[in-house]
């Protein structure tokens, strides 16, 4: 469970921000369904090999985020909507869509071809 | 908690140790990096008490460690150059480790035992180095230490080896909250374990700070531009570097910011990338004696 969490060292990511964007992938595809418990900090840090204080900081910020919700003494849990107000993050991945398309455009791909595969979504 | 405060030393006409202040929070991975000779070993016997200060304290806890075995019981310390008692095997060890410190905690030892697989029975002084590195960081985790000092922990250990050794440390400072100070030359190393760097050179500390503050305010910033580029006006630009028409910035400040203010320039492409830690001294320091000069012989 724990590693399904890759750490690439060579990635100039900063090692919390890979861990935040872990879960996150894990929370969105839905591997970790709603009130899940994720692994405490300690478990991280033997699994991973990680500062406990980075995994801290990721979870600290995907609770902030609204992901997930820690209960004192029990753990941390996937929280059970993902929230919609975070606009600076809806921001950015529109900005990556907008990118990923232009890109696609520049390789060839009519823009229907595009359109469709986003009705399929 | 360890506290540094104004701390000289010489050796007799050098100045090992110039004004040197750190701290040490509970529950944090503090890293000093420095060239060879910069006195990071010499800090370290200071703050496990070994060396006397010329001027300053070190405080362990609020409370002086030189000649203090009640503060020193809470330390455990891994130097570089190991020694073990003559014809000493690992079982003699363990009872004078038990002799020294009363919170010596065999279980604990024997759950390390097979991790580090060695012969128990034949002496240290006939195992590798990185093995008689196992032996050392097996039995300082076992006094169960609030404090690990480590000088140099990873030389001469093999990548699993280092792997086991870091899951178990951050066990101790995840339920433990025990503290660790390491020393490295290789900063790359300790951008990965640590959440404190201090960096070292010439005997002073000349910078210090935690991670996260580094790495949220210095960026490299990559634009390529169709026209030739604009004035980078409203950017805190430290360094510049050209490639074909890619230009790539080393710039201060919030990332919001940069990425508002570089947009405005309408680049083609734009990247904005955390600064490694060596990347971050070269700019903060002018590199200082790291820059690589070559000399042919």
């Amino acid at each position: 469970m724990i590693n399904i969490i890759s750490i690439d060292l060579k990635n100039p990511k900063p090692i919390f921000e890979q861990v935040k964007d872990g879960f996150k992938n894990l929370i969105i595809c839905g591997v970790l369904s709603s009130e899940e418990k994720i692994p405490s900090v300690r478990e991280m840090a033997q699994e991973l090999a990680i500062n406990p204080n980075t995994i801290q900081k990721a979870y600290r910020e995907l609770e902030a985020e609204g992901y997930v919700y820690q209960v004192v003494g029990k753990g941390t849990f996937v929280a059970p909507v993902v929230p919609l107000e975070n606009q600076a993050r809806i921001d950015e991945l529109i900005l990556e869509i907008e990118d990923l398309a232009r890109e696609l455009i520049y390789l060839g791909v009519a823009k229907p071809d595009i359109i469709s595969i986003l009705d399929k979504l | 908690m360890i506290e540094v405060r104004s701390l000289y030393k010489s050796f007799d006409d050098f100045q090992a140790l110039k004004n040197v202040n750190i701290t040490v929070p509970e529950a944090s991975v503090y890293g000093i990096v420095g060239p060879n000779g910069s006195g990071k070993t010499t800090l370290i016997k200071h703050i496990v008490g070994i060396l006397m200060p010329d001027q300053g304290s070190i405080k362990i806890n609020g409370r002086p460690v030189f000649d203090n075995p009640e503060v020193k019981k809470t330390v455990a310390y891994v130097p570089d150059d190991i020694y073990f008692f003559p014809q000493a095997n690992m079982q003699d060890m363990i009872k004078f480790y038990q002799s020294v410190y009363p919170d010596f905690n065999l279980e604990r030892f024997e759950k390390l035992v097979p991790l580090f697989p060695l012969n128990q029975r034949i002496p240290i002084r006939r195992f590798s180095r990185g093995m008689k590195k196992h032996v050392a960081f097996m039995l300082a985790l076992s006094i169960m230490p609030d404090f690990l000092i480590l000088d140099e922990p990873m030389d001469g250990l093999d990548p699993v080896a280092r792997r086991k050794v870091w899951s178990l440390i951050f066990q101790d400072v995840a339920e433990r909250n025990s503290s660790v100070f390491v020393s490295s030359h290789n900063l790359r190393e300790l951008e990965d374990v640590c959440d404190h760097v201090g960096i070292m050179h010439k005997g002073e500390i000349v910078l210090e700070r935690s991670l996260d503050e580094m790495q949220s305010n210095i960026f490299k910033l990559q634009m390529a531009f169709s026209n030739p580029p604009p004035a980078f006006t409203g950017l805190e630009i430290l360094a510049e570097h050209k490639t074909g028409s890619v230009i790539q910035l080393v710039v201060r400040g919030e990332k919001d910011t940069i990425l508002n203010e570089a947009n405005k320039m309408e680049p083609l492409m734009i990247d904005l990338l955390p600064l490694s830690l060596e990347e971050i001294f070269i700019h903060e320091l002018g590199g200082l004696d790291y820059e690589i000069t070559s000399t042919i012989i």
